[in-house]
């Protein structure tokens, strides 16, 4: 009985994603058609412009491997009921970290300055949110809104570090000086930008997976989610899920940032990861807060952008339609009336 | 260059820079009462922003302008509200959707219209300003309160008129009742629905003016243009605690910050990025302050 409601739950889940993304589908054509003099040219390049040649399609797994980082922090996050809202703000911060980190090690250092860089990342990402927890824990500060408040002052202040102290000369880019060549990840897809860091995105999912369902933590973390004060009264030290979840989204938002210098960006640019951190929230939202869903679901995101910028390079449509779709997605994933329907379709059948 | 020359164009600017600010947080305040997280401000304005330019652009006419911006942005805000009301989205989720959608858009359309994703500069007209003497006639603030365009006295008619609907009418009522429980509103055989419609759609209305005022002030559209505003705004509600007064104060503060870093560049030395991230800043602090006192005083 508990079982076949479990799989009617999927069934609906699974319908109802399937008929977000066929919507957005549909509006894209719909928009380029409207849009592209060349409506058919525009619609191969957008839908299997991505698999035409090995550096596209790199080069969209590539664009992925930040959001499995960020939509994973947001999981992590939503599946305890706390709101990280501030993942721009604490990628940006990690990405920085790890960049000002690489360019002060002596070169002597060698391999070992990476790991050190991506620890300060992950650091700078899991102190930015852990503030939010604990005031949140101390004295009931709204998490949602301290977290983006603290998120948007810091990029300034990471800005003004990349514009002004940090920044080369020698680009005409608003960018920091480039990292030393022996910190660059190694590139496993060539001529692609695609590199090493994508196993470690897989590594890391399957952690937090493993984390949130087989340890006494995740479960713990778990059930505050569904309910906090039935936890506390199962003897739940629930002020600690307060500010865990938050550390460890913290912490995944920064390991963002210092992978993406590391592996694709190699200098810190001025605003290089803006949309990283909210479209982390799609991509958990569209994997239904399941790390390893988190995946395909960052592959799904990334794939739209990679469309748009195929499109853009053979036709005429501008990459920004990319952003249209996404919204369209944004708009549906979380509505309730698409699944209810299809849940009550399937109740009234015995 | 004296202390009297450099004060007053510091404040009279923070007047006219506090507009939009205050504007589409005076809409937001009915979102927010309503009980509903507006982070969609920023794409309405940035809707209201490019529309009013453009179709004051292609009209020739600035009022026409104004009246389909606004008219595009409660169309925005119409879309936010069915989404998340009808189809019953996630409201959050839904406005982060909003600012997405206003975001690509804009350069979109811009892009296919004046096949340009920079600035697109419009020949139209300025907006007018004023100068009513009966404002100018109040000792000191006189002279700041006087100069301004048409807009910023506008928003200053929709404060006096959003606080007179909020705690004067039955209307207002409602919409506070429906923040504080939809259920008892609902118990009481009225739509608790309706009045969260009409909250964002009046948050649609000040958004789409305050971007209004930031592209007929330049007579040009700027991708993004809106840059954070419309969270400032989400900022100022919190700020200002609320209430149409505290949102007047809030957007002051804010106001005077830009208007600030624009006079600071050159004359004081802290970078323009510290600058604006000190609103934030203040902002947190702010609530971690309130929450601390709100903490003890439910203790004790």
């Amino acid at each position: 009985m508990k079982r076949q409601r479990q799989i009617g739950e999927l069934f609906a889940g699974g319908v109802g994603l399937a008929i977000t993304l066929g919507i957005s589908f549909i509006i894209a054509v719909i928009l380029i058609i409207l849009l592209s003099k060349q409506p058919l040219t525009t619609i191969y390049y957008f839908f299997f412009g991505p698999f035409t040649n090995k550096y596209y399609f790199g080069n969209m797994l590539n664009t992925a491997i930040p959001l499995v980082f960020t939509g994973l922090g947001i999981a992590v996050a939503f599946k305890s009921s706390m709101f990280n809202l501030g993942g721009e703000g604490q990628v940006y911060s990690g990405a920085l970290m790890a960049t000002v980190i690489l360019l002060a090690l002596p070169e002597i250092s060698g391999y070992l300055g990476g790991p050190i860089a991506l620890a300060a990342a992950l650091t700078t990402g899991a102190v930015l949110a852990g503030v939010s927890g604990f005031f949140k824990m101390k004295w009931g500060t709204d998490e949602l809104i301290s977290s983006f408040l603290i998120s948007a002052a810091v990029i300034f202040i990471v800005n003004y570090f990349i514009t002004g102290p940090l920044d080369d000369p020698g680009n005409s880019m608003l960018a920091t000086y480039p990292i030393g060549g022996q910190y660059h990840l190694l590139g496993i897809f060539p001529p692609s930008k695609l590199d090493i860091s994508a196993v470690f995105a897989i590594i890391v999912a399957a952690l937090v997976f493993f984390l949130m369902y087989y340890t006494h933590w995740g479960y713990e973390m778990r059930m505050c989610g569904l309910n906090r004060e039935f936890s506390r009264y199962g003897g739940i030290n629930v002020s600690a899920y307060v500010i865990l979840p938050m550390i460890i989204s913290g912490a995944l938002h920064g390991l963002a940032g210092g992978v993406a210098i590391m592996g694709t960006y190699h200098m810190a640019v001025k605003e290089f990861s803006y949309g990283m951190g909210w479209n982390g929230i799609a991509v958990a939202l569209i994997a239904k807060n399941n790390p390893l869903g988190v995946l395909p679901a960052a592959v799904f995101f990334a794939y739209l952008d990679a469309g748009a910028t195929a499109a853009m390079l053979h036709s005429d449509v501008t990459f920004e339609i990319a952003a249209i779709v996404q919204s369209v997605i944004f708009y549906l994933i979380t509505a309730q009336a698409i699944y209810s329907l299809l849940r009550r379709r399937k109740r009234t059948r015995p | 260059m004296n202390e009297q020359s450099f004060t007053f164009p510091l404040l009279h600017n923070a007047i006219g820079i506090m507009t939009p600010f205050l504007l589409a947080a005076t809409g937001g305040l009915f979102t927010e009462l309503a009980g509903m997280l507006n982070i969609a401000l920023e794409g309405l304005m940035l809707i209201g922003a490019f529309f009013s330019v453009v179709f004051a652009g292609l009209t020739g006419s600035l009022v026409l302008g104004i009246l389909l911006g606004v008219a595009s942005a409660v169309l925005a805000a119409a879309l936010f509200a069915g989404v998340s009301l009808n189809l019953k989205a996630n409201v959050f989720v839904a406005g982060l959707a909003t600012n997405l959608l206003a975001s690509g858009l804009t350069v979109v359309l811009a892009f296919q219209l004046f096949g340009n994703k920079g600035v697109v500069r419009f020949d139209i007209p300025k907006l007018p300003s004023l100068t009513i003497p009966a404002l100018a006639r109040i000792p000191i603030l006189g002279d700041l309160l006087i100069g301004h365009n048409i807009l910023v006295y506008f928003s200053w008619l929709i404060v006096v008129l959003a606080a007179l609907a909020i705690y004067r009418t039955p209307f207002g009522l409602r919409i506070r009742g429906t923040g504080l429980g939809a259920r008892t509103v609902n118990s009481l055989g009225l739509r608790p629905r309706r009045y969260q419609l009409a909250g964002i759609l009046i948050s649609g209305f000040t958004c789409g003016l305050a971007g209004a005022m930031l592209t007929l002030k330049l007579s040009a559209f700027v991708p993004n243009i809106t840059s954070g505003r419309g969270w400032i705004a989400l900022v100022a509600i919190y700020l200002g605690n609320k209430t149409p007064w505290g949102i007047v104060i809030a957007s002051f503060i804010f106001g005077f910050a830009e208007s600030l870093s624009n006079f600071a560049q050159g004359a004081i030395n802290i970078p323009a990025d510290f600058i604006l991230a000190f609103p934030y800043l203040i902002t947190v602090l702010a609530m971690i302050v309130y929450s601390i006192w709100r903490h003890y005083r439910t203790r004790l």
